[in-house]
């Protein structure tokens, strides 16, 4: 079950400024399909576009091939869990999830039967008849999203529905829609500015940003292979190191710093001593001793987390770096000390140095 | 913002374009009739002669500096009584302060004409504390009447507004600011003058230009207690009412100044409320502490004094309607219930209460319908439009009673409006006068509802219209229900434009006190008051279930 969405050269526009300029994107039918992005993107601005809040100046919007730029949203049939829950506050959790229903004519007996059963679904059928103000965030978060799926809509749209709850319950949650979501099978799209929330989630994440789409990808390409150095920096930590494309009879290898690295899958485009920028995550260098391979670098400080040791070093130009490494029984490397820094070349990211193209070629495209 | 598939002219555009009409008819045109009346001659030509003549002669322009007088020493004095009361009861602990408040309050909700009456009663020439001091230091005093009789009601009148403004406003004052200029070596005196008076400044400005603009065109009091000392308003009124000469245009004139001035002080209250506000909300409020000793004995002895005095005209009123009476304005001596079979239970005199519940609860239904629709439009539906909507309907703000009374009278007095005399026109008035105050507290309550409530009704298959009905209007219900008790008490006690478009037919509670007073039929008038009185206070209780607080906002 679940419906396609695409969006076609979508354009909107408040008074003069455009907001999004000819965005284009597909959904696939039962996807959970995620918008992440700095708060001021347009995630949520696209996200109205697609329920109906806000009209659309220009483009396509297809519901299974089927355009729908002019339907009013309450002849749409997509259900939405909104950021503040939007309870009605003068109705009973069962009025509430009834709601919908009431509007489709559907008769008592079946309303109540339908409400019942979403109830156990969210796991709050014991809270029937309690006033949204007795409920708790997360029970109020339960019967928003009772309420946006009872009527069997054919798109789920949340807008960051947990931004307003606490971090534990945060957790809880996610993995409470994740499966309800798998459960009654129904194309979802999801708004969130937290990255680690859109990895745990979603099927493919739309990273955005100023109103344009920066990449489309499942969450392990994304994390792994960023599109561009907004997305890497955007999603998780990364040093960016300025390097330079090394060519040697036929063999590729970067410079970064002094440190030459071997690369084997860079794009066949590069040139040699073309600048390049270097991303990588603080969990993708490896500490060696000051006499060893890599960067030389100085411990300035760090800090234990327990599974992880994070240490801030800093780089003979001056280039504060941050580095992660798994905490192992060995002494944390004392402030001051002169260590070297080497990279994992199958993990880092090399970029074209506006920082617009990845230059590594992946697995899944060789 | 516009919807997805929605039609540029809608329902609420149809909606914004009918609430307009009324307003263009029953506001507009009025005041437009008379400013063209004030400017046109006898022949039919431009003139400003009747300005002219006003400013020309000391007899008429004199009221004007009468007016400012009774108001600054007024509004004055309303504003320190008020201000120090807040203070003592918000930082002392006074036995009783919870029905302390109440009476302040009740004091303020009975019209300031039935408080110069009774002070007549009791300072009056012939009044009851009078003929003591006469009596027992054989001296002649004359009574209260004039300036200080003025001044006198005004003031007493008056200060519970700024006091329940004040004590709103030290209620939002967190005691951490207090215990932070304590800790910074601020003395208690110098927290007062450093700290809470100038936090709590803007709230007292605000509250003094209301009493300003309310004291300003009043005029049932001066008129009753005046005498030979004439305010603006009672010019106002004799030269159109007046049983000598009474000059339309002249009368208009005298309404577009009046205008004129209520405009000068909305713009600087609106100045001053943008300029300076401090937008506070305690956690942890000031509380009021249990103090001994002298300072507790004074606190004590101020507090009750002054609402002593503030609650009795109340009194009186209710003490005299169970005076019996030879008739008429002598009493003798003993206690009757005559005065209220003559008002309840005579069969001409009854329609003055029948017809004041009426006419208010009227009122106060269009003003809670078309309040709601236009916070609404307001609020939600943003356009130029709407936007018109918002400056049209705040124009009855700076209408006093008595020129809204005379410009419906132009304005209704011929066809195709032909509506004088009707009881119609009077609550129309009613309605008008409310509606500024309505809309405002309406928009407020929009204001604290997230849009997100109405959207998700609609994504669950309601129009917007079914989720305007089913979602929003709920929801606002309580608010706007409490509001609506605070409108109702005050539209019972509306005198200025009643008096002007009443017939005897369409007579209210209030026009009704002021008629017998002026009959000297004071064992009447004080049955009606105390029937008032008691409206207001049946009403103020529901208001305090309804809402399960003490505070209040006017």
């Amino acid at each position: 079950m679940g419906v396609a969405i695409s969006i076609e050269n979508a354009v909107k526009r408040f008074g003069k400024d455009t907001i999004i300029n000819g965005l284009s994107l597909d959904i696939k039918p039962g996807e959970f399909f995620t918008l992440l992005g700095p708060s001021g993107c347009g995630k949520t601005t696209l996200l109205r576009m697609i329920i109906g809040f806000n009209s659309i100046e220009g483009g396509e919007i297809k519901v299974d091939q089927k355009v729908i730029n002019n339907i009013p949203t309450n002849k749409r049939n997509m259900g939405m869990v909104f950021q503040n829950y939007a309870i009605f506050p003068h109705m009973t959790v069962k009025d509430n999830v009834a709601f919908g229903l009431k509007n489709r004519k559907i008769s008592t007996s079946q309303i109540e039967a339908q409400v019942d059963e979403i109830l156990k679904i969210v796991k709050i059928d014991h809270l029937k008849n309690r006033m949204p103000a007795k409920l708790s965030g997360g029970q109020q978060q339960r019967v928003a999203l009772a309420r946006a799926i009872v009527i069997h809509p054919e798109v789920l749209l949340m807008d960051e529905p947990l931004s307003n709850l606490d971090a534990k319950l945060r957790v809880e949650m996610r993995n409470a829609i994740k499966r309800i979501q798998q459960q009654i099978d129904i194309t979802t799209i999801y708004v969130t500015h937290d990255q680690e929330e859109a990895l745990a989630v979603s099927d493919r994440i739309a990273v955005m940003n100023g109103g344009v789409i920066q990449q489309i990808d499942t969450p392990k390409n994304v994390y792994q292979r960023p599109a561009n150095l907004f997305v890497s920096t955007f999603i998780g930590l990364s040093n960016i190191l300025p390097g330079m494309v090394v060519v040697k009879n036929g063999k590729i290898s970067i410079r970064i710093k002094d440190d030459i690295i071997p690369m084997d899958r860079l794009s066949q485009e590069v040139k040699d001593g073309q600048n390049i920028k270097v991303s990588v995550r603080p969990e993708e260098f490896i500490i060696n001793q000051a006499d060893g391979a890599g960067i030389p670098a100085t411990v300035k400080s760090s800090v234990f987390l327990g599974i992880t040791t994070h240490y801030f070093v800093t780089l003979a130009d001056g280039q504060e770096i941050e580095v992660i490494q798994n905490s192992d029984i060995w002494d944390i490397i004392p402030d001051g000390a002169k260590i070297r820094l080497s990279v994992q070349p199958q993990k880092i990211n090399i970029y074209t140095e506006d920082g617009n193209k990845n230059l590594v070629v992946r697995r899944d495209q060789v | 913002m516009r919807y997805a598939g929605e039609k540029k002219f809608n329902i609420w555009v149809a909606m914004a374009l009918g609430i307009l009409g009324l307003f263009l008819i029953f506001v507009v045109y009025p005041l437009i009739l008379i400013l063209y009346k004030s400017v046109l001659s006898e022949d039919g030509s431009f003139s400003l002669a009747y300005f002219g003549k006003f400013f020309a002669r000391k007899y008429y322009w004199n009221t004007l500096v009468n007016s400012f007088k009774v108001t600054i020493v007024s509004t004055l004095l309303a504003a320190v009584l008020g201000l120090v009361m807040a203070y003592v009861l918000r930082s002392i602990r006074i036995k009783g302060s919870k029905y302390l408040n109440i009476l302040i309050v009740m004091s303020y909700l009975s019209p300031p004409f039935i408080g110069a009456y009774a002070w007549i009663q009791l300072l009056g020439r012939n009044g009851f504390i009078t003929r003591i001091l006469n009596n027992l230091f054989h001296v002649k005093l004359n009574g209260i009447y004039g300036f200080a009789g003025i001044v006198l009601v005004f003031s007493l009148q008056s200060f519970p507004l700024v006091y329940m403004y004040i004590s709103g406003a030290l209620k939002n004052l967190d005691n951490s600011l207090n215990e932070a200029a304590e800790s910074l070596g601020c003395s208690a005196m110098q927290r007062v003058l450093q700290i809470i008076v100038p936090l709590v400044m803007p709230t007292m400005l605000a509250s003094s230009l209301l009493v300003f603009m309310r004291v300003f065109s009043d005029f049932g009091t001066p008129m009753l207690i005046g005498e030979g000392y004439k305010t603006f308003p009672v010019l106002m009124y004799s030269q159109f009412m007046g049983e000598v000469s009474t000059d339309d245009h002249f009368a208009a004139a005298l309404c577009v100044i009046i205008i004129g001035i209520t405009l000068i002080l909305f713009f600087f209250q609106r100045y001053l409320g943008n300029r300076y506000t401090y937008s506070m909300s305690a956690l942890k409020p000031m509380e009021a502490e249990p103090c001994t000793g002298l300072k507790s004995v004074i606190s004590h002895l101020f507090v009750y004094m002054v609402v002593l005095i503030a609650t009795l005209p109340q009194l009186t009123v209710i003490i005299t309607s169970f005076l019996a009476t030879g008739g008429g304005s002598v009493y003798t001596g003993g206690f009757s219930l005559d005065n209220y079979r003559n008002t309840l239970f005579s069969k001409n005199n009854n329609s003055a209460i029948f017809n004041t519940y009426l006419f208010g609860l009227c009122a106060i239904a269009i003003v809670v319908v078309l309040g709601i629709l236009i916070s609404y439009l307001t609020v939600r539906k943003k356009s130029l439009l709407t936007n018109i909507l918002d400056t049209v309907t705040m124009f009855p703000y700076i209408i006093p009673g008595s020129v809204l009374g005379i410009s419906f009278l132009y304005a209704f007095n011929t066809k195709p409006f032909l509506l004088s005399g009707t009881a119609f026109i009077i609550v129309i008035s009613l309605s008008i006068r409310r509606m500024p105050y309505t809309i405002r507290s309406s928009t407020a309550i929009i204001g604290q509802i997230s849009p997100s409530v109405e959207e998700a009704a609609i994504s669950l298959g309601c129009s917007e219209m079914k989720s305007f009905a089913k979602i929003t209007v709920p929801m606002m219900m309580p608010g706007v229900l409490s509001g609506a008790i605070m409108s109702w008490i005050t539209l019972i006690s509306e005198l200025s434009s009643s008096i002007i478009l009443y017939t005897s037919r369409t007579q209210t509670l209030t026009v009704a006190i002021y008629a017998e007073v002026i009959r000297s039929n004071f064992g009447n008038a004080a049955a009606y008051s105390t029937i008032l009185t008691l409206t207001s206070i049946l009403s103020l209780l529901l208001f305090f279930k309804l809402t399960g607080s003490n505070d209040i906002s006017i």
